[in-house]
């Protein structure tokens, strides 16, 4: 299963008329961390700073 | 990647048009920037330029700040624009000549508007301060080059959007919205309070759904194009699309927190201020992503370079943004140049910048000629860097020093004489980043107009990629 995503990852797109091309590509690890970071921050600073507490 | 034979394609793009625009984009390059050294001035002399009422600080400002969104980033990349679109769909650009009329009509409503600011005609929203008349003109401009833009995508050949698609479709449409908005509406209702509000979200609007996305479509164009390499990941193009989308809306009431506006509105634009962490760095992964392994290109291509430095004064910028929304922050920074620092960072630094990536690669091949002369580029570059470098660390510094006085009580008076070195070093940086860009913009004309010739003739493919591009 691995091999296949990383093979899935390494997928290019051809722009044919622009020359551009793309990897289907991932999303590396320590960047999925930070939004898991974010999110859960997000949470916590909504319930926190919802109203004024003084 | 077949550059030369992607090269081809230049037979679907109206070079006249391209190049007219970018040319003019080149004029308001210098033009607004210069504007904004002579403000500058006026914190060291405050007598400069006497008492002229055109000439005041309050009548000047908004020709700096709208000459530089309207008139700088937005002409070039309506440029741009009719560069990229047709090249990605794969077809002409829907109803062309609207793009000649618009030429003038954009260019002649411009000069018209920015003259009409120092002569007192304001709507007095920041960054929507043309006249009525003025906003008819933009707004008509701005729904014409949407049709054309939306149209084109739909007849497509290309099966795929590319992600400049995405950000460029998305921002015309949004923009054509916000601007109706904050010309025809807000400043004709919601007074008090609300209209703070409102003016928070349009602002941020110009900045987030405006100048961002269509900023984004310019360097996902042009950085696999000039990294000749493939794009990283599409799958990090989503995230980062969506993501501003769905956190930008809700950004713009950061400008009023300790305000009378409802606490948990402002909680709502401080956390969706530091969620934008997300798209920025989804970006920056995407773009260095792209670059590793061919950084060689930094030392052969100008379009490389710009984007590269770009990309990083995008990091610092959006970051110092996003952490500036956070009530501790806002404190001590609120009212400070620590804002400008900011603002100048992201308009500037990342965003004026990739478009002129943008025109250093679109002018030689569209022109057809080899970039006039590698020294100016060299110059316009390094000057740039310098002088922006300087600029952006003396703001922020200079920010963090005022609030930091303030907020322990020292004299406002003070505060504002210990910052005369900083506006000085200001001064000076700004005057170096001017000279770079009329040297830069001089480079351009000299291209189109005297650069030697790389183009077979009648429109065939070029006989080799433009050098140093």
């Amino acid at each position: 299963m691995p091999d296949e995503h990383k093979e899935d990852s390494q997928e290019i797109n051809h722009y044919e008329f622009s020359g551009i091309e793309e990897r289907h590509g991932k999303i590396p690890k320590w960047l999925g961390f930070v939004y898991v970071v974010m999110l859960i921050w997000m949470v916590y600073y909504l319930v926190r700073f919802w109203t004024d507490k003084g | 990647m077949s550059s030369v034979a992607a090269a081809d394609r230049d037979d679907l793009v109206d070079r006249e048009v391209v190049l007219r625009f970018l040319l003019s984009a080149a004029f308001w390059l210098v033009f607004a920037p210069t504007i904004g050294v002579i403000l500058s001035i006026k914190f060291n002399y405050y007598d400069f330029l006497g008492n002229v009422s055109w000439l005041t600080w309050g009548r000047l400002r908004p020709v700096h700040v709208m000459g530089v969104i309207f008139g700088a980033f937005s002409t070039a990349i309506v440029g741009l624009t009719y560069y990229m679109v047709p090249r990605l769909c794969g077809i002409r650009m829907y109803k062309e000549n609207w793009s000649r009329a618009l030429l003038w009509i954009w260019n002649i409503g411009l000069t018209a508007s920015l003259i009409s600011l120092p002569l007192g005609q304001n709507l007095g929203i920041e960054a929507g301060e043309f006249p009525l008349w003025s906003n008819i003109v933009v707004e008509i401009a701005l729904i014409m080059i949407t049709i054309q833009v939306l149209v084109t995508v739909v007849r497509r050949k290309e099966p795929r959007i590319y992600v400049t698609l995405w950000y460029l479709t998305a921002s015309y449409v949004w923009t054509v919205f916000n601007y109706a908005f904050g010309h025809f509406i807000l400043p004709y209702s919601m007074p008090g309070v609300n209209n703070a509000a409102m003016h928070g979200l349009y602002i941020h609007y110009v900045v987030g759904l405006w100048i961002t996305p269509a900023g984004l479509a310019v360097i996902y164009y042009f950085l696999p194009l000039s990294a000749k390499r493939p794009l990283y990941s599409h799958k990090l193009s989503l995230v980062g699309f969506w993501s501003l989308a769905f956190f930008y809306p809700f950004v713009g009431t950061h400008h009023y927190i300790y305000s009378p506006i409802p606490y948990w509105t402002q909680t709502i634009a401080i956390v969706a201020s530091m969620m934008l962490i997300i798209p920025v760095w989804t970006v920056i992964q995407n773009f260095y992503g792209t670059f590793v392994g061919n950084w060689k290109r930094f030392q052969e291509s100008y379009t490389a370079k710009f984007l590269i430095i770009g990309a990083l004064f995008y990091l610092l910028g959006c970051f110092q943004g996003s952490t500036e929304a956070l009530r501790g922050m806002q404190r001590l920074t609120h009212f400070t140049d620590f804002v400008i620092a900011h603002s100048h960072l992201t308009v500037f630094g990342t965003f004026i910048l990739w478009v002129t990536a943008g025109m250093y690669y679109v002018i030689p091949r569209v022109s057809g000629h080899e970039l006039y002369s590698k020294s100016l580029a060299q110059w316009h570059y390094w000057l740039t860097v310098a002088g922006f470098s300087v600029m952006a660390s003396v703001l922020t510094l200079q920010g963090l020093l005022q609030g930091t006085m303030l907020d322990v009580g020292a004299d406002f008076v003070d505060s504002m004489v210990a910052m005369k070195p900083y506006w000085f070093a200001r001064t000076l940086a700004g005057v170096t980043m001017d000279i770079g860009a009329l040297l830069g913009m001089w480079n351009f004309y000299m291209t189109v107009m005297h650069g030697k010739r790389i183009e077979a003739p009648a429109g065939a493919p070029l006989a080799s990629e433009p050098q140093w591009t």
